[in-house]
């Protein structure tokens, strides 16, 4: 009796990291939508969305929004140096290259991070106050359905974007066909440019949500970018609604697998789910447009 | 006028010839896999006693050590390299299978009280197991997807690791593994290690040298280039694919058994995401499809990461930057490329001189 009351709060808990994995995954789709790179350095654009913000409201005492709007535009700036110094010198460089090279900006980010903000863990306070909401005796704070709707709103953003903007066409262009792209006038280059922009942007405001849930140290970004790269390939690489869809299944797998096993391995789960899912299905739950089916 | 420049040229030529030979001595040729049939050359005596001789040159017991450690990244590069180099498929799992090879050593001679010769093959034997069951399902993957399966294996290993501390002794790890020892003759200062890692080393090459030059490293190749070519012919692709991952896997295990004998202890931390990196930049580094490239990238790297120990906190943002510079200048290998500038400095200072002249 005592499981079926708590399996309510941990899928309570698992959809708000779902929420959470889903915004990280979608900064990974827009860069792969725009070039079909993946960006290892992701997860520590989310880290330092906390960190920048955190140093903002701690050290330089701005308000909270403000300091949140600064972080975003510093790990946007990021992204877009990111871009400039290694993914565009790399263009021409085979796989493994360009993957190292993003594994070694992820080092150098966080590692200098916990040069320029300090090794210990961080937590912002949640901006919804610290009451908690209750619905039918499961209990969760306001935090979560704000981390919720900014999930979906970034999600209607980037759908936006992407059917009814010419840009987000043009980035589309340039992945899906480079010469036609390019006979057509468009940069690719530039376009991988912007949709670094965009992926880094989300990736701080996902930082910025989850800060107040649970710390955030130098070293756990590398974590969450995988998670969040992992919940994409769960729903389907380089769909924006496959994104959200993984991350919900990994949050809620993740939080219910604590009632059953120990808590020590709920980090094994993702990457379980990961090697079942690349093994079954590679292209994903609602299907990938960039994979095709046969695998061998 | 014709004639006196006619015979500045081969005096030049001369000079030439004389420096690429010295330089063909020292680096690593990057067209080892195109020479038909194997002889004893002068560049591999030159590499064999440097190798012997190096440790007795300088008896500092840390660059011991550090040669120790650039040895077993050396294995480690080498059993990578036939999987990245010459199959051309991403592995980021690397360390688990180094993993495994510790703590199979590990176990074995602290609780079952193996002798550490013996424990040395079972490890190997051991971590190509473990390869053939995850790369079965696994290899079927190609490219980035490849590179993330391959990277879940190394977290849930390190997982299991931290999480079964009855086994493995959890995050604190294993203490007090014997030191290596054949028929009564221990390893136990940092010169007989050297010599135990580096003979072991040298035999693994001989090994991968025939082995490439044979049938199966021609299909290794094969498969790199392209998978659907070379399954026409008749060449089961994926069956190539396990081969190259599980004597990968059998390179590793041998490399963390003699890492288990040589720390004499067993920690989870060691085989982090981290250091697959670090042995997949060795492999980049020393060229892809290149035998004695990787080696060379396991001394620079096991040096460079030493040396920028002393920075301590600013250590590992160096070391990220060192490693994205790499590879925007050296993509296809340090040895293939610093050939080629060297030869275009080395003409490029004849030709500066020589425009000088018909300009006056």
């Amino acid at each position: 009796m005592e499981l079926l009351q708590i399996i309510p709060q941990f899928l309570i808990s698992g959809l708000t990291f779902g929420a959470i994995y889903g915004l990280v995954a979608l900064g990974f789709v827009t860069i792969a939508r725009a070039s079909q790179i993946i960006n290892f350095a992701q997860g520590e654009f989310v880290m330092l969305g906390g960190m920048v913000t955190f140093f903002f409201i701690k050290s330089v005492h701005l308000p909270y929004l403000l300091s949140a709007f600064l972080a975003i535009g510093v790990v946007i700036g990021l992204g877009f140096l990111l871009h400039l110094l290694v993914i565009y010198p790399l263009r021409k460089a085979s796989l493994p290259i360009l993957l190292l090279a993003t594994l070694g900006a992820s080092l150098f980010l966080s590692s200098s991070s916990a040069l320029f903000f300090g090794t210990l863990p961080k937590a912002l306070p949640p901006f919804s106050g610290k009451d908690l909401l209750e619905i039918g005796g499961v209990s969760f704070s306001a935090q979560s359905l704000f981390v919720l709707i900014a999930t979906f709103f970034v999600l209607f953003l980037l759908y936006i974007l992407s059917h009814h903007t010419h840009l987000g066409k043009a980035m589309e262009a340039s992945s899906t066909d480079p010469l036609g792209a390019d006979l057509c006038g468009i940069s690719r280059h530039l376009m991988t440019f912007l949709a670094f922009g965009v992926s880094s942007g989300i990736g701080a405001l996902a930082g910025i949500f989850i800060t107040p849930l649970f710390y955030v140290s130098y070293h756990s970004g590398t974590l969450i970018g995988l998670k969040g790269f992992i919940s994409a390939v769960i729903g389907g690489w380089g769909k924006y609604g496959g994104a959200i869809l993984g991350g919900f299944i990994l949050g809620v797998a993740e939080s219910l697998s604590i009632a059953f096993i120990p808590a020590g391995y709920k980090d094994g789960v993702a990457f379980l789910i990961l090697l079942l899912i690349l093994y079954f299905r590679p292209k994903g739950i609602l299907g990938s447009p960039f994979i095709d089916s046969r695998r061998w | 006028m014709v004639e006196q420049i006619h015979k500045d040229f081969r005096k030049r030529d001369i000079l030439y010839s004389l420096a690429l030979w010295l330089l063909s001595l020292i680096l690593p040729d990057p067209q080892l896999h195109y020479r038909s049939e194997y002889r004893l050359r002068w560049r591999d005596l030159f590499y064999l006693l440097a190798i012997l001789l190096l440790p007795l040159l300088f008896s500092d017991p840390h660059f011991h050590h550090l040669m120790v450690l650039a040895g077993i990244h050396g294995i480690l590069a080498l059993g990578l390299t036939l999987f990245l180099g010459y199959a051309g498929q991403i592995s980021l799992g690397h360390a688990a299978f180094f993993g495994i090879g510790t703590y199979t050593t590990a176990i074995l001679t602290t609780r079952h009280g193996w002798p550490p010769f013996l424990a040395f093959w079972a490890s190997g034997i051991v971590a190509s197991i473990f390869a053939y069951l995850i790369g079965k399902p696994l290899l079927k993957l190609k490219g980035y997807f490849l590179a993330l399966a391959t990277l879940g294996f190394g977290e849930i290993f390190l997982v299991l690791i931290k999480e079964s501390a009855s086994f493995t002794g959890g995050v604190i790890g294993i203490f007090g593994i014997p030191w290596f020892s054949i028929a009564g003759f221990v390893f136990d200062t940092y010169l007989k290690q050297y010599y135990l890692v580096w003979i072991v080393l040298i035999g693994l090459v001989l090994f991968t040298k025939n082995l490439i030059r044979s049938k199966v490293g021609r299909a290794y190749m094969a498969v790199a280039t392209t998978e659907d070519a070379t399954s026409s012919v008749g060449i089961h692709v994926s069956r190539i694919k396990l081969e190259a991952f599980m004597v990968g896997a059998f390179y590793a295990g041998l490399a963390g058994s003699l890492f288990a004998c040589v720390m004499s202890t067993a920690t989870p931390e060691t085989f982090s995401l981290n250091l697959s990196v670090l042995i997949v930049m060795m492999v980049i580094l020393g060229g892809m499809g290149n035998l004695y490239g990787p080696i060379v990238g396991a001394l620079i790297l096991t040096w460079l990461i030493d040396t920028l120990a002393q920075y301590q906190d600013y250590s590992l943002p160096l070391y990220g930057v060192i490693l994205i510079l790499l590879l925007i200048f050296f993509p296809d290998g340090l040895g293939t490329r610093l050939r080629v500038r060297l030869i275009y400095l080395i003409s490029y200072w004849g030709r500066k001189k020589r425009r000088e002249k018909v300009n006056l």
